[in-house]
């Protein structure tokens, strides 16, 4: 179980990586952390003619913060997250999401960026940028742009990102005092991919809530049905929230089988009921 | 093939690599470091941890090339490490091995639990050692080791009245 | 016990273990560790199709000297394999493919390089031609009419169908309560961390192949390797090194290792091959996949009369040498009455060949599936007649009183208060404070459920019964040779196998204790055919019965022969000795064994007259009964259980175990929660399943959910110690029955959790999904 040959390069800046990812024509590849796209070499699932290293890229590890947004680099580690090594917007959350993705020493290479670049259906950073309202801000040949996250992330294993591009980070709103949140994960196992991921963020200060999904067979989608029926309901009513996550599943994962529905079902009352708690 | 130079336990080294080659190829077939283990080669059993600039890491899913300039230190390179010696001694007195495959691993992994958090309890050593396989044990050999070392090494964190936080 | 063994006793210490320096340091070694000029790495092309005509492999363009096919290798003989039973149907299963494909995985093609990632590029090249057949996937299936079939000479799939009864089930006809209920028990890997492995060379200062291999009894494997080699066994050294873990998947002589030993007959120059963790899910030996169709009879007061039932064994493409599967099938009904009293057993098993991986033996061997059955349907029973599981087992299980008692399985059971172990472990989790806690209900909407099962170890069973199952090797005995060296330290040498359960250090203590020297004094080598007498290996709950009783005797053997050369040495007479910490001594001096020993090996003349010089013994032991001691426990389970998700938590675990006499507890403990582990896996997380064309669906730990520490509960042990009667010291092997009883009593819990509903839990592993579907079909819920 060993990756088929292929070439290395190590640009020395953004520029130079844009530039090289953009030759290659789709047959180059990025790697930061590696903790997913490895496996999959290794496993010769996916073939790669050159890879290129952004891991010591000192723009994809820029971290700033302003009053009302932090700034994440790319090559934010989801145990520099855990720890708390980076500023927080997310009074919590994130940190808490972190601290269950895979394993610890998986969560010391993996990355935000490569996270939701490669855009697994069940990952964890995808649904929860999401929640918090995050702005993915890419970089590529031609400049700069940002999207929201919902929006770069297209479908299992897409997104917008096209040749030469990369994520160089994430710009997320800070969640003001009151603020309340809540997550729920089903899997079978600890740190193994989710069957279902919900992740509910009330932002407070009359801000809309927001409540994303992921492990669903699509990849991870908000869930507008049940942000709405939370704006309008000071208490939960089980039946009428079950009512509104069934209303948004049909749009968000339409083949879900009964034992998907429930999860999710499951999981969206869960973290409802923790935000609710906080 | 590319040459890079890593700090390998304690050492300088300037090795001939293949882009391909993963970390523990080349302590294992480079190295002679036969005690980093490969029980998945995908990230997930735990048995080839080390430490890349004091991180644990997994070998199997880290490229050789991509550790050029770095430090990595590996169970051979623990030998003598009186912190190392003392979580040793407690997997010895706890029989916290059988086979002994998953044993460099763990040790790595304990180490660096016990580095992170001085007092660890029970619930938190199992959740912080998912993702190391071991399938002889049962765990809990394995589990009261890492405590009764975090107890030695860390005397005045025991003492301390710990704060309960809801995981 | 021995006469001398009055100093303190080694026997019963909590010694820690001889064995871990090497592995604490880093500095064991497993076969991929083992180094060798110009060494070769072998990857393999393995079948992607479940069942297919071979029609050609085509090598790549320049690679002809580096790839190799079945018919590279000859000569090389495809071994007979499963029991000698003419009924039992032969499926030749070469090293590498010749003529049919039939399971994903089934290697076709070596490849060799001087690393693996190139032989896998190699290997990437190689073009396997090949017209695919319909697969058969299940077992059941495939004995109905016009199934494919995986072997054109059969008239069916099944390797074997046979028959197991006792007393007359259609007395039953009209027994006042009867349930029939179908369980499953699904197929999973044996996922020892360390893969196989294998590296062999020529030795040219030897004149011999040594083979190292990752295995549970390389004097086994010799033979087999022999045969398909044909080599004289003598130009033959098969070495176990370190081994990390078999647990019965390392006790079947494997395609792969066959081939790299032959390939580096041709070569002759070194070859390995590493067993990669998707080989190992794929292609290693595979267990478990029982289906049972039972009925229980019962009278009205809830005493079991007779079990009659159905059993297929799915045991995948072929019989793996030496002796296949076929045990799964005789011990699984055997053990389908379970620790019970009931008087008539009907069962019929099917052996069937599937289009998957051969399943072999591991840990438990069949006694697991049984026990799910039995110990589930008794549950159901009660549930049925409106009694507490607890009590209807109190009514049927054998007692004390009972033994020794013969089951309707024709199993011996020998020692043991099997009731007790039942009322500790109820103690344990106290029953009456979880029916109270059931009748609150929880916070957090998750159900509680509390589970028993009972389960017995049929362990150090020897040549009858294994010459009953018309076993190819019949595992009677072993062997060991005792060296004292002329320092008076010792070399024991023995022909099992330790992968870990710690035999270098109980069987020092065997020694120590009968030699009245320190364990620290004896040196154990073993897995090595070079080095130890003949030995079968490490299997089936029997190294401490029967190298444990060889080591005893051998010893045993040698003090007496030190104890003349002392008495001679202090000039009285060999009665008036006696052996005390490591001295002979008489009435009016003493003298060490050390000095003894050096008399004996290099001072000869101090010798009495005419002895013979050295102090060395070779013997071999086997206990006069030959149906083996039973090792038994029951084991409680209380569980918390999501209903929407299925998530099923383990609260507590208790366990009252009795293995007889423990040489060492802190071991024993540790084989205990090593099994419950591995049976926690069984009941909840590890499956490989197939699809319908037989692609297998776990290849990765992604798919492939091995517990971790998150997963495995604390689990509390109680001990309860009956000596049997006729091995040495009153020991048991008891290294499988942790691996036994937990699908059994998690399925219990559960399904009790969820009695009022009325929920069925009749398939292993109880995964979210399969548990949240069983609630949701019980309340109705549309799917």
């Amino acid at each position: 179980m060993k990756p088929a040959p292929f070439a290395y390069a190590r640009p020395a800046d953004l520029a130079a990586a844009t530039t090289l990812l953009a030759q290659g024509d789709g047959a180059a590849m990025a790697i930061s952390g590696g903790q997913s796209l490895l496996v999959l070499m290794s496993l010769r699932l996916t073939a790669i003619e050159t890879l290129v290293d952004l891991s010591r890229l000192p723009d994809l590890k820029r971290v700033e913060e302003t009053a009302t947004e932090v700034f994440l680099g790319a090559a934010t580690t989801h145990a520099m997250v855990e720890d708390g090594r980076v500023p927080d917007p997310s009074r919590g959350l994130m940190a808490q999401v972190a601290a269950k993705i895979a394993y610890r020493a998986v969560r010391n290479l993996g990355t935000l960026g490569g996270s939701v670049a490669l855009a697994d259906p069940s990952a964890d950073w995808p649904a929860c940028l999401m929640a918090l309202n995050a702005q993915a801000v890419i970089v590529g040949p031609d400049g700069a742009r940002r999207e929201a996250v919902e929006a770069f992330v297209r479908g299992p294993y897409e997104t917008s990102l096209a040749a030469g591009e990369v994520i160089a980070g994430f710009a997320i709103p800070r969640l003001g005092p009151g603020a309340r949140w809540g997550v729920a994960k089903v899997a079978r196992k600890s740190g193994a991919f989710a069957d279902s991921l919900a992740i509910v963020v009330e932002p407070g200060e009359g801000a809309p809530a927001r409540v994303a999904l992921a492990g669903t067979s699509s990849h991870a989608q908000l869930l507008p049905h049940v942000a709405a029926y939370l704006g309008g309901a000071p208490e939960i009513d089980p039946a009428a929230l079950r009512a509104a996550v069934r209303a948004d599943l049909t749009q968000v994962d339409p083949d879900a089988d009964p034992y998907r529905l429930r999860c999710h079902g499951a999981t969206v009352l869960k973290a409802v009921m923790e935000a609710r708690a906080s | 093939m590319m040459s890079i130079t890593l700090m390998l336990n304690g050492e300088e080294t300037v090795q001939s690599v293949e882009p391909r080659a993963i970390l523990a190829d080349l302590l294992r077939e480079g190295c002679g470091l036969t005690g980093t283990h490969l029980g998945c080669e995908h990230g997930a059993c735990g048995a080839c941890t080390v430490a890349l600039d004091g991180m644990a890491v997994r070998a199997c899913v880290v490229l050789a090339v991509m550790c050029d300039g770095r430090t990595v230190e590996t169970i051979e390179g623990t030998r003598g490490d009186p912190v190392m010696d003392v979580i040793r001694r407690h997997f010895h007195e706890h029989h916290a091995l059988q086979c002994g495959f998953c044993t460099p691993g763990m040790l790595m992994m304990a180490r660096d639990i016990i580095a992170r958090h001085p007092c660890p309890d029970e619930a938190l050593i199992r959740a912080q050692l998912s993702g190391q396989v071991c399938r002889c044990t049962g765990y809990m050999g394995i589990v009261a080791a890492i405590r009764a070392a975090a107890a030695e090494l860390h005397p005045e964190a025991a003492a301390r009245p710990t704060l309960t936080r809801n995981a | 016990m021995s006469a001398e063994a009055d100093t303190e006793s080694w026997i019963g210490a909590r010694l820690l273990r001889k064995e871990d320096g090497r592995h604490l340091l880093g500095a064991s070694t497993f076969v991929a560790d083992i180094r060798m000029p110009r060494l070769l790495d072998v990857a393999f092309v393995r079948s992607q199709m479940a069942h297919a005509g071979l029609i050609d492999i085509i090598k790549p363009e320049g690679a002809q000297d580096r790839v190799f096919t079945f018919a590279d290798l000859a000569p090389l003989k495809v071994l007979e394999a499963g029991p000698e039973l003419a009924a039992f149907r032969q499926s030749p299963y070469p090293a590498l493919a010749q003529g049919k494909l039939r399971f994903v995985g089934q290697p076709v093609a070596m490849c060799v390089a001087a690393s693996r990632g190139a032989a896998e590029d190699l290997a990437d090249q190689v073009l396997v031609e090949a017209e695919e057949l319909d697969a058969v996937v299940d077992a059941v299936a495939a004995l109905r009419p016009g199934a494919p079939l995986l072997f054109d000479t059969w008239p069916d799939n099944a390797f074997i169908h046979a028959d197991v009864n006792e007393g007359d089930i259609a007395s039953l006809a009209q027994a006042p309560v009867q349930i029939r209920r179908q369980f499953k028990m699904n197929r999973q890997a044996t996922v020892s961390l360390e893969g196989r492995g294998v590296l062999a060379y020529w030795d040219h200062r030897l004149d011999e192949l040594v083979v190292y291999l990752s295995t549970q009894g390389p004097h086994v494997m010799r033979l087999g390797l022999a045969e398909a080699l044909g080599l004289p066994e003598h130009k033959l050294r098969v070495v176990a090194p370190d081994v990390g873990g078999g647990f019965g998947g390392k006790n079947r002589l494997m395609p792969e290792e066959i081939a790299v030993a032959a390939l580096a007959l041709k070569l002759r120059r070194p070859v390995r091959w590493i067993e990669d963790r998707r080989e190992h899910l794929i292609a290693s030996v595979h267990a478990r996949e029982h289906h049972y169709d039972i009925t229980l009879f019962a009278d009205r007061d809830g005493i079991l009369l007779g079990l009659k039932g159905e059993v297929h064994i799915d045991s995948g493409a072929y019989a793996l040498w030496p002796t296949g599967s076929f045990m799964e099938a005789s011990m699984a009904a055997r053990n389908l009455p379970g620790p019970y009293r009931m008087r008539h057993l009907a069962v019929t098993t099917h052996t069937v060949a599937t289009n998957k991986a051969p399943m072999g033996p591991y840990r438990g061997v069949a006694r697991p599936g049984a026990c799910f059955a039995i110990e589930r349907a008794v549950d159901e029973l009660a549930h049925e007649m409106g009694m507490e599981p607890l009590e209807l087992r109190r009514r049927n299980l054998v007692s004390a009183s009972d033994m020794p008692y013969r089951t309707a399985g024709g199993l011996r059971l020998d020692t043991g208060d099997y009731p007790r172990a039942l009322s500790e472990v109820a103690d344990m989790v106290d029953v009456p404070a979880l029916r109270r806690r059931q009748a609150t209900g929880e916070d957090d909407g998750r159900r509680i459920g509390v589970g028993f099962a009972v389960y017995t170890e049929q362990s150090g069973h020897g040549a009858a019964e294994w010459t009953k199952r018309r076993s190819r090797v019949v595992p009677g005995y072993e062997s060991a040779t005792v060296r004292m060296l002329p320092d008076g330290t010792v070399h024991l040498l023995v022909g099992i196998q330790n992968h870990g359960q710690g035999l270098e250090t109980t069987l020092a203590q065997i020694a120590a204790h009968e030699l009245t020297l320190d364990p620290a004094d004896i040196s154990v080598r073993h897995g090595d055919t070079s080095v130890s007498p003949f030995g079968f290996g490490t299997f089936a709950s029997r190294s401490i019965v029967f190298s444990g009783g060889a080591v005893a005797k051998t010893c045993r053997l040698v003090l007496e022969k030190a104890r003349h050369i002392g008495a001679h040495l202090l000039q009285t007479d060999y009665a008036q000795t006696h052996v005390a910490d490591g001295v002979v001594h008489g009435p009016s001096g003493k003298v060490s064994l050390a000095e003894i020993a050096r008399a004996a090996t290099i001072r000869q003349e101090l010798l009495p007259q005419g002895m013979t010089p050295s102090l060395e013994a070779t013997a071999s032991y086997e206990p006069e009964e030959s149906g083996g001691f039973f090792s038994y426990g029951a084991h409680a389970v209380v569980v918390a259980v999501e209903p929407q998700t299925g998530v099923v938590s383990i609260l507590d675990y208790a366990i009252a175990e009795d293995c007889g006499t423990m040489i060492n507890p802190l071991i024993v403990d540790g084989q205990i929660i090593g099994g419950v582990a591995q049976g926690i896996g069984t009941a909840l997380y590890e499956e490989i399943p197939y699809g319908e064309t037989g692609q297998p669906l776990a290849t990765t730990f992604g798919d492939y959910m091995v517990p971790c520490a998150p997963e495995i509960p604390p689990l509390r042990i109680r001990h309860l110690v009956t000596p049997a009667l006729g091995t040495e010291y009153g020991v048991k092997g008891m290294g499988e029955g942790g691996a036994i009883a937990p699908p059994a009593a998690i399925a219990n819990a559960i399904a009790d959790a969820f009695r009022d509903v009325g929920a069925k839990f009749c398939e292993t592993p109880l995964t979210p999904r399969r548990v949240s579907d069983a609630v949701a079909l019980a309340c109705g819920e549309l799917p």
